[in-house]
């Protein structure tokens, strides 16, 4: 099965170079069967890949340990929910998963648009072939997960060997969430790959440029979700597992998925000023290069080990392809924009600084100004040590000092952006707007303040989320309010129906109100608090509330693993409120260790408690406890994002059609200097 | 519907009063460690703080060696009945400067400190310029044909005029569908 995994890598491999150069071939020729044959040999590469990701998790299931990557990665013991897992666990097979996802969406793409888009679609097939090239040549020549062990003969020759067992999965990877977490980030990152191939090729092709966003609008929103969702994903694992109290730490593989998701939430903004104003064109363009080239970037500082990290599992030399990819992909983004920005020019005039093309610009500043800060930040380190020959460390106070005030302003506009009109927002309609949400601000911060809070960005980002979340609940009621008046309907069935009609503009404000959730769990780390204690059985230790009662200590035998448990009791005002069981497993195949979380979440705080290993002098358990508020607020927040995200990719119901028309006109190029159409500028619509 | 607004604000107030967490809780944080976030973990192979160092795939999945024995150095300082300044400048006495976990505010590190303001500056310089272009552009772009490269066939030496532009939008919009 290695060979034909192998084999199957090496023919996907041919086929992509078919696809990239026949397909440059029937750009130029125009010929229909040359096009037809490298968009066929495009999907064939997809098929290709599938066969050979299948045969390697066919490798693990099977128990293989001739094959080097198996060997590593996992052990016969291990479960099988975990072996899938273990195809992404490593540099190889983390690549050639890479290039499994891409070849989902490279199939769908072609798939979908086999019979459409007839001129855009070469240019689209060639840019996916060499994305994917890129990987494959990797996957084939540089890390191959096929590699099989052998022994050197005293002849020269070889003999292929086979192990009886593994070396195990990497304790810290045996959870769920990293059976999730990594495909939702990757999906993410490759799914960027399908914006950045219609955007470029809408440039080469010397299309205006309006089209290509429509055509990608849907793929994109449904990268940002994964991306949104792997981070989320991530942060959960690094608090549920790695037991330090936190889930994010400003780490450069951190800050690596965060940065594409950066200028990925920008050009979902702007992509409105597009579609709306005809604006913001050239800059659309570059947003979408610039998020892929960050998606790349962001797997060089993760295999490169240019940046230190704590995600120390997955790094090689393998960053020199990384740049060398990089370097290709802007030079050519940089020919094409420069041999063709004139069908980029903008046609509308920016008609008040009181609109919402404005907010937009801010909203576009403001995550672009983050993105740059992160990167440079991230990149520090490697900076002074070039200029002043000593490594300067950038941590996380300083991405904590520098995002939290950007942060802030930007939940700002969260709030303040969809309440401005398009082109001029009046004073009245302003006053009208934001009475009753700005009330509810100070009314919030009011409460906080008597309730002793005083931490400044936790105050004001109380306020601010008060703030957005009343516009948001204003929207939904202004709207409901007619629907209700005209159909008679509860406000329930007034609010869904009202989404329904407009999905896009309704999931975008549930994603908002996901944002302001996740936005007061964030606050909640101000007033974090934690103990750690050596604590023989039947003593207690303090923290908040809470007393922890050590019980007894025991010991679980599992199939992989032995586990060291506690048994905690928690008291809450001393009454007894539940048990806890913190534990450490110690994996017997690969000598390690690994901490296992108990957590007593709640809306308001999350009881966390860490066994942190028994100290060798005294004898004694040493546990670690933590207190962290609101966190359950960011894990829910990020739900919330995610369900606005669906909604916002479904299409509209039938009262929608109407005005879809009533736009279609818009399109058309005697009207297209005139884009502001009467349909799409009413004061606080999308 | 007074009623039911004064009713929804009990509802917000109580909803407030439940998620704010009291002021208590941020005295009592451990000295050891909110010092601990200042310094840097010394084991070489992070940027992280000693309060907060996790390695991923270590031996030691959790605070890792080197940041624990960091804190417990902290801890014994702090037993000595030292001030958190005090502490904090025995730790870099030890591990010198680069023990900080933030760069210095002086030196080449005040560069990561004034590239975000320099950032945040350009960017809302950028904006400004663009917003007044852009409230200016009808008179600009009246008349004004743009000098580059036409699609679909057109040689590359004749100039993309409005109307060819409007063409060229036209043909996309014909090409494309969804």
């Amino acid at each position: 099965m290695d060979v034909f995994g192998s084999f199957a890598l090496i023919l996907a491999f041919v086929c992509a170079l078919y696809a990239f150069g026949g397909g440059i071939a029937a750009i130029i020729t125009r010929h229909p069967l040359l096009i037809k044959s490298a968009r066929q040999s495009g999907m064939a590469t997809c098929g290709l890949i599938f066969v050979s990701t299948l045969s390697l998790v066919y490798l693990f299931f099977s128990d293989n340990y001739s094959v080097a990557y198996v060997v590593s990665h996992s052990n016969r013991d291990l479960s099988t929910f975990f072996k899938v897992a273990a195809l992404w666990s490593g540099q190889e097979g983390s690549l050639l998963f890479w290039s499994f996802l891409l070849a989902i969406y490279v199939f769908s793409v072609l798939f979908t648009y086999r019979n459409k888009n007839g001129e855009l679609m070469p240019y689209v097939g060639v840019i996916l072939a060499g994305v994917q090239l890129f990987f494959l040549t990797i996957s084939n020549f540089v890390a191959s997960p096929f590699k099989v062990l052998a022994v050197a003969k005293a002849s020269g020759a070889f003999d292929l060997v086979a192990r009886a067992d593994g070396n195990g999965l990497n304790p810290v990877l045996q959870y769920p969430e990293m059976v999730i977490h990594p495909p939702n980030l990757y999906s993410g990152y490759t799914g960027f790959t399908i914006p950045f191939a219609f955007a470029l090729a809408a440039l080469l092709a010397r299309y205006p440029g309006e089209k290509w966003i429509h055509l990608t609008r849907k793929w994109t929103m449904i990268a940002w979700c994964f991306q949104s969702m792997g981070i989320l994903l991530g942060a959960h694992w690094a608090y549920a597992v790695l037991g330090w109290g936190g889930y994010w730490g400003w780490d450069p593989v951190e800050n690596a998925s965060l940065l594409p998701w950066l200028t990925g939430t920008a050009f979902l903004h702007s992509v409105m000023m597009q579609e709306k104003r005809g604006m913001m064109k050239v800059w659309n363009v570059w947003l979408v290069f610039v998020t892929f080239m960050l998606c790349i970037l962001g797997t060089l500082l993760t295999r490169s080990g240019v940046v230190s990290s704590v995600h120390a599992f997955a790094q090689s030399s393998i960053g020199n392809w990384f740049v060398g990819f990089l370097c290709i992909v802007l030079g050519v983004c940089l020919a094409a924009y420069f041999k063709n920005r004139d069908y980029l020019k903008s046609e509308n005039q920016l008609d008040s600084l009181v609109s919402r093309e404005s907010s937009f610009l801010f909203n576009n500043l403001v995550l672009l100004v983050a993105c740059v800060a992160v990167l440079s930040g991230t990149l520090f380190p490697v900076f002074s040590e070039w200029f002043t020959g000593s490594r300067i460390s950038v941590g996380a106070p300083f991405f904590n000092k520098v995002n939290i005030p950007l942060g802030l302003l930007l939940i700002f506009l969260t709030g303040v952006g969809p309440l401005l009109a398009w082109r001029k927002t009046s004073t009245e309609s302003l006053l009208r707007n934001f009475k009753w949400p700005s009330i509810w601000g100070l009314l919030a911060g009011g409460t906080a303040l008597v309730f002793g809070i005083r931490e400044m960005f936790a105050l004001v980002c109380l306020v601010l989320c008060a703030f957005v979340a009343s516009t948001i609940v204003q929207e939904f009621y202004r709207g409901a309010k007619v629907v209700r008046i005209r159909s008679g309907a509860s406000w329930l069935t007034s609010c869904v129906d009202l989404t329904l009609r407009n999905t896009r503009r309704y999931g975008g404000y549930i994603v908002h109100f996901g944002m302001v959730m996740i936005f007061i769990g964030l606050a909640g780390q101000a007033f974090n608090k934690e103990v750690e204690k050596e604590l023989p059985i039947g003593s207690t230790v303090k923290i908040g509330n809470y007393d922890l009662l050590l019980q007894s200590m025991d010991q679980k035998q599992e199939k992989n693993y032995v586990a060291d448990r506690m048994i905690v009791e928690v008291l809450k005002n001393d009454k007894p409120v539940m048990m806890l069981y913190p534990e450490r497993r110690n994996f017997p195949t690969n000598q390690e260790s690994g901490t296992m979380v108990a957590i007593y979440s709640t809306l308001r705080e999350d009881l966390y408690v860490v066994y942190a290993g028994m100290n060798p002098q005294t004898g004694l358990p040493t546990v670690h406890a933590f207190i962290n508020p609101l966190v359950k607020w960011v894990w829910w927040g990020g739900m919330v994002v995610v369900m606005g995200t669906i909604v916002a990719l479904l299409p509209n119901r039938a009262a929608l059609v109407v005005l879809a028309k009533s736009e279609s006109p818009v399109s058309t190029p005697e009207l297209s200097g005139m884009r502001p159409a009467q349909v799409t500028l009413r004061e606080g619509h999308d | 519907m007074k009623n039911r607004k004064a009713k929804l604000g009990v509802l917000i107030f109580s909803a407030l009063t439940v998620l704010a967490p009291h002021r208590a809780l941020a005295d009592q944080n451990d000295r050891a460690h909110q010092i601990g976030a200042k310094l840097k973990c010394m084991c070489g192979g992070c940027d992280q703080s000693a309060a907060k160092c996790y390695h991923v795939g270590g031996s030691y999945s959790g605070p890792c060696d080197t940041a624990k024995q960091e804190i417990k150095e902290i801890d014994a300082q702090i037993a000595q009945g030292k001030n958190d300044e005090q502490v904090l400048q025995a730790m870099i006495a030890e591990y010198g400067p680069l023990a900080y976990v933030e760069p210095p505010k002086s030196g080449f590190g005040l560069v990561a400190w004034l590239m975000p303001i320099l950032y945040l500056v350009t960017g809302t310089g950028l904006v400004i310029v663009i917003m007044r272009r852009w409230r200016k552009r009808p008179a600009a772009m009246a008349g004004s044909p743009v000098a580059a490269a036409a699609g679909g066939g057109v040689p590359a030496s004749v100039q993309v005029t409005p109307e060819l532009l409007a063409r060229a939008r036209e043909l996309a919009r014909r090409e494309t569908e969804e």
